[in-house]
């Protein structure tokens, strides 16, 4: 079921000659290959990280590590599931580092027991959001929570792959998605207002 | 089966059930039209989280979309060399040099090229009352690298915090003299005679009137000041008028409207003034450095005359050697100068024939270079002339480092910080290199800085010329709209800078400006290469 965000027109054998320059230290390629996939990185990185700055910087650092790493990437992998590996992998290290500091802010929230949404107020939530309230909702979660939503339903990653990527076991996954789910519903009926059923609904 | 639980839907819709249990899930559904609601919501929900993140309602930034330039890699370097010589010659200042003179009291005595050269020649004697700015410089340049080292190990706010506190401490610590006195005038301040001030005097007043004593500095804001009193630290005085009677044993620093000075003062002046007057009496028995409309020497200066102004008037004695950048000089009857007199005039000087002068006057006239003749075609094809090398020289550097240079217009932006930057760096950059030239890391690398200095004071306003461009024409992204910014921009400061009077100042701000947005973008692009270092590691 993985799909990917799909990058740019190039075909396999395009990108795989590329990448065979670029290994070979053409910095014409380099640059190609980075214009092909620096704007992807970066919606990426806007999504995982919660500023607008954060994502640029994240985004000019992941392109340094590729560079770096081109070595170790396996050919017989796609290319592009290999660059979202790096971008999450270093976006939440980032995360994990300034978290250490932040966890006393956000903790908490992990441990809210989780009630049944009321279907119909769900939907309603949905109607009253566009995706730039979804996005602003988002840049407020946890760290951790935002993360495994971008994971998820933008990068479209297997539990596998998040779980390996956030360092939590593969069945804390689910249980993590469910977590962010109700904690973006809580900000956005907050943000909306008079929509708290939807998040804490009436379902026994 | 009961209803299932939210979790258990989300895992079925996701595919992450086993058969067995999903099956079981299915069949449930099938009958239970609350679990078939709770599944829908749940799937609708999916769709939108999915829609919303792929919406796509913001740009990539421009600097993004230029591949990263790896030339940035050495221009660090070199930033960071000069800032760590910043440093290497903070402890050469406050621990080497220290203990080379208790050494040579004792005895030991021993030339030093360095020493001699630098700290003991004329040139460095001339600028020896700059001396603690210079090392302030350096301590700052030292917070830098000290920021730098520490930015990955501490939030950016904090690593601020402890290095700007450790700053303040070193600096602060040379003066153990303790905390100062404040003195704010109702309007004026008077310290009676008789009266001692046991550490640092600072005063703002409308008139300040010093008869008593002060044992350390006296720091004053004052329209009026006059000191009758014992100074044993330094005056430093802003104000528009300043006396001094009474003696000073340290040096006297003035940012005045006009300085008299009548009484003994022990170590350097310093004046920037409007007319600086050592009368008959006054003794000043190291070095007189005035940048002044108009100076005039009739007391004795022990050590060297440095002076660069309108006018300047000798009826005095000079111990040592004079060297005078000025419109007029006059040498009269009671002058003597011990030593050699240089004189950059525009016109010739008058010098009485009962002068007495230790060599004969060598001088020249100059012309001044810098008038602008506003009616003149050729004053106009030259600002031409001179905006299209500056668009030229940006449009070299946009094709040669275009990360760079979005990163350094886009720091612009932050006009407090680059400003703050550009002051640091603009004389922080120089001292470090010359440093450089002159200890273990070797000349090469202390021209290279200094060029590099230059190149970023010309490239200032290339950068503040897109960012204006950018500000009035709109950020859109690509290579052509840029240079059409660049243009607009360029062409805008450099009419800005045709302004008479205001002209210079504002190409003053706009290359401190630049230069500090050069700084805060190597800063930044600096990053990358200790994160990949962190990695590798």
């Amino acid at each position: 079921m993985e799909r990917r965000k799909s990058i740019g027109e190039m075909s396999t054998a395009e990108l795989a000659d590329l990448l065979a320059q670029v290994r070979a230290g053409d910095s014409d390629a380099w640059g190609d290959l980075y214009r092909q996939y620096a704007p992807a990185i970066f919606r990426f990185c806007r999504r995982a990280l919660p500023t607008r700055e954060d994502a640029e910087d994240a985004t000019t650092e992941i392109f340094m590590k590729v560079r770096q790493k081109l070595g170790m990437y396996d050919s017989s992998r796609p290319f592009t599931a290999w660059l979202y590996k790096v971008a999450s992998n270093h976006c939440w290290d980032l995360l994990r580092r300034r978290r250490i500091r932040q966890d006393l802010e956000t903790g908490d929230l992990e441990t809210l027991p989780l009630e049944h949404p009321d279907p119909s107020q769900l939907e309603q939530l949905q109607i009253d959001h566009d995706s730039k309230h979804v996005r602003a909702g988002l840049a407020k979660l946890p760290d951790r929570a935002r993360m495994a939503l971008v994971l998820r339903y933008y990068s479209e990653m297997s539990y596998d792959e998040i779980a390996d990527t956030l360092g939590v076991r593969r069945a804390f996954v689910g249980v993590l998605l469910l977590r962010a789910r109700h904690q973006l519903r809580e900000v956005l009926a907050e943000s909306g207002g008079g929509l708290h059923g939807a998040a804490a609904g009436g379902r026994p | 089966m009961s209803h299932f639980d939210e979790m258990t839907a989300l895992l079925y819709l996701e595919g992450q059930l086993d058969a067995d249990h999903a099956e079981g899930v299915r069949t449930h559904a099938a009958g239970c039209a609350e679990c078939r609601g709770l599944l829908r919501a749940l799937q609708t929900e999916s769709v939108w989280l999915r829609e919303s993140l792929e919406a796509d309602d913001e740009s990539v930034p421009a600097r993004l979309v230029q591949a990263p330039e790896h030339g940035g890699a050495p221009w660090g370097w070199i930033t960071a060399l000069g800032l760590s010589a910043g440093g290497a010659y903070t402890a050469w200042s406050g621990f080497i040099e220290p203990w080379q003179a208790r050494a040579s009291q004792a005895g030991f005595t021993q030339g030093n090229l360095l020493t001699m050269l630098f700290f003991s020649g004329a040139f460095w004697k001339g600028w020896d009352a700059m001396r603690s700015l210079i090392e302030f410089l350096a301590m700052a340049t030292l917070g830098l690298v000290v920021m730098w080292l520490l930015r990955r190990r501490l939030r950016r706010t904090t690593a601020l915090a402890v290095v700007m506190g450790a700053l303040a401490l070193m600096v602060a610590l040379p003066s153990s003299a303790g905390a100062a006195e404040l003195k704010h005038g109702d309007p004026n301040y008077t310290l009676p005679a008789g009266e001692v001030i046991h550490t640092d005097l600072i005063v703002s007043a409308g008139s300040t009137r010093i008869d008593g004593d002060v044992e350390g500095d006296l720091i004053t804001f004052s329209s009026n000041v006059t000191v009758n009193g014992h100074i044993k630290g330094d005056i430093i005085a802003f104000s528009q008028q300043l006396r001094v009677n009474g003696p000073v044993d340290g040096n006297v620093r003035a940012f005045v409207q006009s300085l008299q000075l009548n009484g003994k003062v022990v170590r350097n002046v310093m004046a920037w003034a409007g007319d600086v007057n050592l009368d008959q009496d006054a003794i000043v028995n190291g070095t007189l450095t005035a940048g002044s409309g108009h100076l005039e020497v009739n007391g004795k200066l022990v050590g060297d005359l440095l002076a660069y102004s309108g006018d300047v008037d000798i009826n005095g004695q000079l111990g040592r050697n004079a060297r005078i950048r000025s419109g007029h000089l006059t040498i009269g009857s009671r002058a003597e100068i011990a030593g050699q007199t240089t004189a950059e005039l525009r016109q010739p000087p008058e010098v009485s024939s009962s002068a007495k002068m230790g060599s004969p006057l060598d001088w020249k006239i100059t012309k001044r270079s810098s008038e602008t003749n506003y009616s003149s075609a050729r004053y106009y094809v030259h600002q031409i002339l001179k905006w299209g090398a500056s668009f030229v020289f940006g449009l070299a550097l946009l094709f040669l480092m275009p990360g760079f240079f979005f990163d350094a217009v886009r720091a612009c932006n932050k006009t407090a910080p680059a400003i703050g930057f550009g002051v640091l760096f603009l004389f922080a950059m120089p001292i470090a290199a010359f440093i450089v030239c002159i200890t273990v890391v070797g000349l090469g690398v202390g021209i290279s800085a200094m060029m590099l200095w230059l190149i970023c004071i010309y490239a200032a306003q290339v950068l503040v010329g897109a960012w204006l461009g950018e500000k009035i024409l709109g950020a859109s992204a690509g290579v052509g709209a840029a240079l059409g910014r660049l243009a607009l921009g360029l062409a805008i400061l450099r009419a800005l800078g045709m302004l008479p009077y205001l002209g210079g100042w504002i190409s003053f701000v706009v290359v401190i400006w630049g230069i500090g947005a050069v700084a805060l973008a190597s800063y930044k692009n600096m990053r990358p290469q200790v994160a990949a270092a962190v990695a590798a590691v």
